[in-house]
């Protein structure tokens, strides 16, 4: 489904956002500045971002670990995400995340991440449970890669959603490998979203790597979702065009299949539907430049608040600690 | 204030239906509660009174039903959520204690996860090993999780409706030797915050800490106790975390005496931890070696006749709580 020329400019620029924070979080890391476990969503940002496009502000999402730009479409603050990598206290997680994000913020429906893989699926789905029971029209969407889709809690999780039309959608991020296990090594069938049909739930497959795509079959899952009708399965094929993590020394794949995956980076063809809309290069270019500016203020930002201290560590296990 | 005798299961429904009337927001879901009404009946009649939407059943699916609860919860509901056993915990343990214990704390403490797991613990007429365990002592590292274990019928129902209330989650361990027992439930409930110990006799040679089931089995024992001329003191702390030391320390330093007795088994169990705190903070007030009085260590075996071995016995207690009140140092020294 195409996006209107404004959608897809908002696409470019929350993944020009998210690109070049990846870029700045890896020059702390290599400056000794942080140190993080970073797990780049490089390559698969047109997910995140054509899905966000398709939801509205209440709507709940559980983001995966590859997630930076998933949050950031959905409406986290650059300079939050930021100071939890520096374990700032203005971090989104007051510094305690320092690497594997777990950012929240409720007023855009981020809802937070699992890091157990596969934990995602029982909680959003109860969160669709949560709405329904309320009687208000949120969905709940979860973003997950396809090796945590052959954790059991998918089963749990799928089949109470299936039953009670919970308004959910998930979103299968597959990008070929489990950390490093090939796709095929770890699960018997090619497609995941095969797997809908056992729990009678409508699905699709779209070209990951496609902003427009990702965002029609979302669209179309969230009206289903919000009209009573249940979840929906999509499957969302991607390349990961960095390591598993930072450091991964990535021997389980060739030197050829990364080159080739950088091919199919999804900002070269968002710039290319663009071109095609009629939207000149300075107009990306001045979008680039405030994105780079807007980087540059929320490192300041960042920056200008305390480290984390030990005090931190026991702030926020108990509703007692409500800031 | 006027007062009914009322069983345990009885006082449990109540807070349920009470609270369900009180907050629109309540719902209660898990394995055979909706028609059959609980496997223990504690949620009996609560589908025709609220409705599927707000009562119903879950699959066989435990990651499901206490996640489920943690997702529903941060999205604003209020869910309870049954686990029938609590052995069953286990095949859920990521969800309670990585997801319901630790999302407030790990997300920048910006959500909170209001939900209640009520669970069913403790040996009760030839289970076996996987649907008898008791299990307070498994949480005391779930920092972020409330572990209630209430022993008689009026705190069933008090300390059920506070951890409804409460935003935080709430592990709410009934116990099913308690179920059927009968005892006064005032007409208007209290609902004291989480966190208080109860102190239910007031004594002078020796303090019991009885968790669950053998608060009633230490009343016993400080009555016959008595009758010996041996004065107890019985506090239960109706819960692990929070745990109200205050009001326990506060008896240990004036007593100096102190037996530790729960259901659980004895290594790493309630009473270790909680005696090594007081040794460690208090060991000059102690006039004679802490006492445990626990479970075996070993599982809880179907047959009947080897399961009544597992669980401390009033004779346990008698003979443990004399020896403690005849060694030691004298209190007038």
């Amino acid at each position: 489904m195409e996006m209107t020329v404004d959608q897809l400019l908002h696409a470019f620029r929350i993944m020009e956002r998210s690109i070049l924070a990846e870029q700045r979080l890896l020059r702390f890391i290599e400056a000794g500045d942080s140190r993080v476990l970073l797990h780049s969503g490089r390559g698969q940002e047109a997910i995140g971002i054509g899905a966000c496009a398709a939801l509205r502000d209440d709507d709940m999402l559980f983001y995966s670990h590859r997630g930076v730009a998933q949050i950031l479409a959905k409406g986290i603050l650059l300079d939050e995400l930021i100071g939890d990598f520096l374990g700032r206290i203005g971090g989104a997680t007051g510094g305690l995340g320092a690497g594997i994000v777990h950012a929240v913020d409720p007023k855009f429906g981020v809802m937070g991440s699992s890091g157990t893989l596969g934990g995602g699926f029982v909680l959003s789905a109860g969160a669709a449970l949560g709405a329904a029971k309320l009687g208000d029209d949120r969905v709940s969407i979860h973003l997950f890669g396809e090796g945590s889709a052959n954790r059991g809690t998918f089963h749990e999780a799928a089949n109470a959603a299936a039953l009670w039309k919970l308004p959910m959608i998930w979103l299968c991020e597959n990008n070929g490998y489990s950390v490093s296990v090939p796709h095929r090594e770890a699960t018997c069938i090619e497609d995941v979203a095969q797997r809908a049909q056992a729990y009678d739930m409508p699905s699709a497959i779209v070209d990951g790597q496609d902003v427009e795509a990702v965002y029609g079959a979302v669209k179309e899952a969230v009206e289903r979702a919000r009209s009573g009708c249940g979840p929906t399965l999509i499957e969302a094929k991607t390349f990961r065009i960095r390591g598993h993590y930072e450091g991964d020394p990535q021997n389980y794949r060739s030197k050829d299949e990364i080159a080739a995956a950088k091919l199919k980076d999804p900002q070269i063809l968002v710039q290319e539907r663009l071109a095609a809309r009629g939207v000149g290069e300075d107009r990306l270019e001045a979008i680039r430049q405030e994105e780079r500016a807007h980087l540059e203020a929320a490192v300041a930002t960042a920056m200008s608040h305390a480290k984390a201290g030990e005090a931190q560590i026991y702030q926020g296990l108990l509703a007692g600690d409500m800031s | 204030m006027s007062e009914r005798i009322i069983s345990y299961r009885a006082a449990l429904n109540e807070a349920l239906v009470e609270e369900m009337e009180r907050d629109e927001r309540v719902f209660l879901m898990g394995q055979d509660v909706a028609k059959f009404g609980g496997v223990f009946a504690v949620s009996k009649g609560l589908q025709d009174k609220f409705g599927p939407k707000r009562v119903f059943d879950t699959p066989i699916s435990e990651t499901l039903i206490v996640g489920g609860g943690v997702g529903a919860a941060l999205a604003g509901a209020r869910p309870v959520v049954e686990l029938q056993y609590a052995d069953f915990a286990l095949v859920a343990m990521d969800e309670i204690l990585n997801k319901a214990a630790k999302w407030r704390y790990m997300h920048g403490n910006r959500q909170s996860v209001p939900l209640v797991i009520r669970a069913a613990e403790g040996m009760f007429g030839g289970l076996g090993p996987e649907h008898s365990q008791s299990f307070g002592q498994y949480f005391w590292n779930a920092f972020g999780l409330k572990t209630l274990m209430p022993s008689t019928p009026a705190d069933a129902k008090s300390m059920l409706k506070a951890a409804i209330r409460d935003d935080d989650p709430v592990l709410f361990l009934e116990n099913k030797a308690l179920y059927n027992r009968r005892g006064p439930v005032p007409d208007e409930v209290e609902v004291d915050p989480i966190g208080k110990a109860s102190t239910i006799r007031n004594g002078t040679d020796l303090t019991i800490i009885a968790w669950s089931s053998m608060v009633a089995v230490a009343l016993k024992a400080a009555e016959a106790l008595a009758e010996e001329g041996i004065s107890a003191e019985v506090i239960d702390p109706r819960g692990v975390r929070p745990l109200d030391t205050a009001t326990i320390f506060n008896s240990v330093d004036r007593i100096g005496r102190v037996l530790v007795t729960h259901e659980g088994p004895v290594t790493g169990g309630l009473a270790g931890e909680l005696i090594a705190q007081i040794v460690e903070t208090r060991f000059d007030k102690l006039l004679a070696p802490p006492a445990r009085v626990a479970g075996a260590d070993t599982y809880v075996p179907q047959n009947l006749e080897l399961e009544r071995f597992i669980v401390p016995h009033l004779e346990h207690i008698l003979a443990a709580a004399r020896k403690l009140a005849a060694t030691g140092k004298s209190s007038t020294q």
